[in-house]
């Protein structure tokens, strides 16, 4: 009894127990269909989120009877009407829209020379210094990071009391479009510098001396070779940038103090404050449909290679 | 870096100017923290710890923290098998459609947040599950999956078709060859990925927002909703616990895969 435990180990027992299970479940015969059932979940899971624009899709379709407060049984395009004739969400969008702009070009600018020092240096204790100081914000989470602006922003903040030790009457520093871009910009750098940064390790280093021992200037080097060559990641991350900034709710509810919303945060006080459901479920289709436009375009234009994270292999 | 000294002046300062606006509100809120003060005041009234002793008195703070906990745990749990099994058959396996399965698969990341987290407020609204934790924790997994397949995927190259038959030529059956052989090479993207899912899913703000009701709230959905009001230090002392969780991630995620992995080109 013992000697056979010991030719033959109880775990290998078991193994050969779950290997009869898993044929019995999963014959040979139906290997070639493996891949599909291990994608399966994902595309499951996934499936919540289509359901979920099915869901919307179904609910702009129904207008909200402002007597009752009930909905629509018949379906009407009136919610976009609404949505695109109003005067107060034109406004908000093209808040949004400017600011994602504004907010992606600055992003890139920083990110750029951030990522190129990264991927650059010599040092390795400053390459994780520089990654470790772009985590931990990335990491911590927008509520908090616009938590610290209120500190360092506020009436009584930091900045304020500092001036009023001059002798500086305060300066409203929150609560204004400005602030709401700050913020963006803060919370989109880690972002961009992690798309960037691939990119720029692509770049053989031979290049740049190649270009330095045939006359160029570093300015020009980075005109002529790093920044054509690193246009794939520039596109990708200032997609990301733009994307993200375009549909946050955090900063400008936050920093914004109410008065500089944008799309989703208007999309939010349909649901929850006018508890108008159908006009925010147009809003956020068309905001749905905007972001699938600007990927769309982008891919279009510059190849589906752009997003790093489809790639993966190779 | 190669160059002259203009080059590495006009680098630096861009980054100077970024690392200052990375690291400021951090270090802002962990000063705040020990204030002595009953405000945030410039300078500091003192050093004090009187701000955690208050809110590991606030039992709705600490409530609203192993709430979010769960829903990180849930969230990470579901992501691992998910992920990693549509990883590994989008890098080993020839699919077919597989561009059409990618762009599925990224769709968390192509729909803004805000229509992800109002479409899944109306289909578990619809279910009848709402205010429940579980549907906040499957949530996070869905708008984050794509870092976890990413994740596996970038670590595919460690994956041999070769050390596979020689051990299927050894006598190994399928699913020892998955443990032993598969699963091993992915497993520092594994590792990545359920770290970033684990941090990502407690930071989570605006799908919890949608999803919580009044009894089910996670801390950052608490941290905001008491930011309307006045700030207060004890804000600052529990924010100081995810700056705190943020450092055990980053170095759990250096000791383990190391950081680097997201400076390769792939």
């Amino acid at each position: 009894m013992r000697n056979s435990r010991v030719a033959y180990p109880l775990t290998w027992r078991v193994m050969d127990m779950l290997e009869n299970v898993c044929a019995r479940i999963w014959p040979a015969s139906l290997h070639r269909l493996l891949p599909y059932l291990m994608l399966l979940p994902a595309v499951v899971l996934v499936g919540l989120l289509v359901l979920g624009l099915f869901q919307i899709g179904d609910a702009s379709l129904r207008v909200l009877d402002t007597s009752t407060f009930l909905f629509s049984e018949d379906y009407s395009l009136e919610n976009y009407r609404q949505a695109i004739t109003s005067g107060f969400f034109a406004v908000v969008a093209s808040r949004s829209l400017m600011g994602s702009v504004i907010v992606t070009v600055i992003t890139l600018l920083f990110a750029l020379p951030y990522a190129y020092l990264m991927v650059r240096t010599q040092s390795s204790g400053l390459r994780k210094f520089l990654l470790v100081a772009l985590f931990l914000p990335f990491f911590i989470g927008q509520v908090v990071r616009a938590y610290g602006w209120l500190i360092i922003l506020g009436n009584q903040g930091m900045v304020n009391e500092a001036l009023g030790l001059v002798g500086v009457p305060p300066v409203r520093l929150l609560y204004n479009y400005p602030a709401v871009l700050f913020g963006l910009i803060q919370y989109m750098l880690p972002f961009a510098v992690l798309m960037l940064a691939p990119a720029l390790t692509a770049i053989p280093e031979e290049l740049e001396s190649a270009a330095g021992s045939l006359g160029a200037n570093w300015v020009r080097t980075f005109r002529h070779i790093v920044l054509p060559l690193a246009r794939p990641g520039l596109v990708g991350a200032g997609l990301v940038v733009m994307t993200l900034s375009l549909t946050d709710f955090a900063i400008p509810a936050i920093l914004g103090g109410g008065s500089q919303d944008f799309i989703a945060n208007a999309i939010y006080d349909q649901f929850f404050r006018t508890s108008n459901q159908g006009l925010g479920a147009a809003l956020s289709l068309m905001l749905v449909a905007v972001g699938s436009i600007m990927v769309g375009v982008v891919f279009a234009v510059f190849g589906a290679g752009t997003l790093a994270m489809t790639g993966g292999r190779k | 870096m190669i160059g002259s000294r203009s080059k590495t002046i006009v680098i630096w300062t861009f980054v100077a100017i970024a690392l200052i606006l990375l690291s400021a509100p951090t270090i802002v809120v962990l000063g705040a923290s020990f204030t002595a003060g009953n405000m945030i005041t410039f300078p500091p009234q003192g050093l004090s710890v009187k701000w955690y002793g208050a809110i590991l008195g606030a039992s709705d703070l600490r409530q609203a923290f192993i709430r979010s906990l769960i829903v990180s745990a849930i969230c990470t749990v579901v992501s691992i098998p998910v992920g990693t099994l549509a990883g590994i058959a989008l890098a080993k396996y020839k699919v077919r459609f597989e561009k059409a399965i990618q762009i599925y698969l990224l769709l968390p990341f192509t729909i803004p947040l805000i229509g992800s987290g109002i479409g899944m407020m109306l289909v578990f609204g619809n279910m009848g599950v709402l205010g429940q934790l579980w549907p906040v924790g499957i949530a996070c997994c869905v708008i984050n999956l794509p870092f976890m397949i990413w994740a596996v995927t970038a670590s595919a190259s460690n994956l041999n078709e070769d050390l596979e038959l020689a051990a299927a030529n050894c006598g190994a059956p399928p699913l020892q060859r998955f443990l032993y052989i598969t699963l091993p090479a992915v497993l520092p993207g594994v590792i990545t990925g359920s770290l970033l899912m684990f941090i990502l899913a407690l930071n989570e703000f605006l799908v919890s927002l949608l999803l919580v009701d009044a009894r089910s709230v996670t801390l950052p959905v608490q941290i905001y909703n008491s930011i309307r009001s006045i700030i207060t230090p004890d804000l600052a002392a529990i924010s100081v616990v995810f700056i705190v969780c943020a450092g055990i991630a980053i170095t759990l995620l250096d000791r383990l895969v190391g950081l680097d992995i997201f400076l390769k080109s792939k």
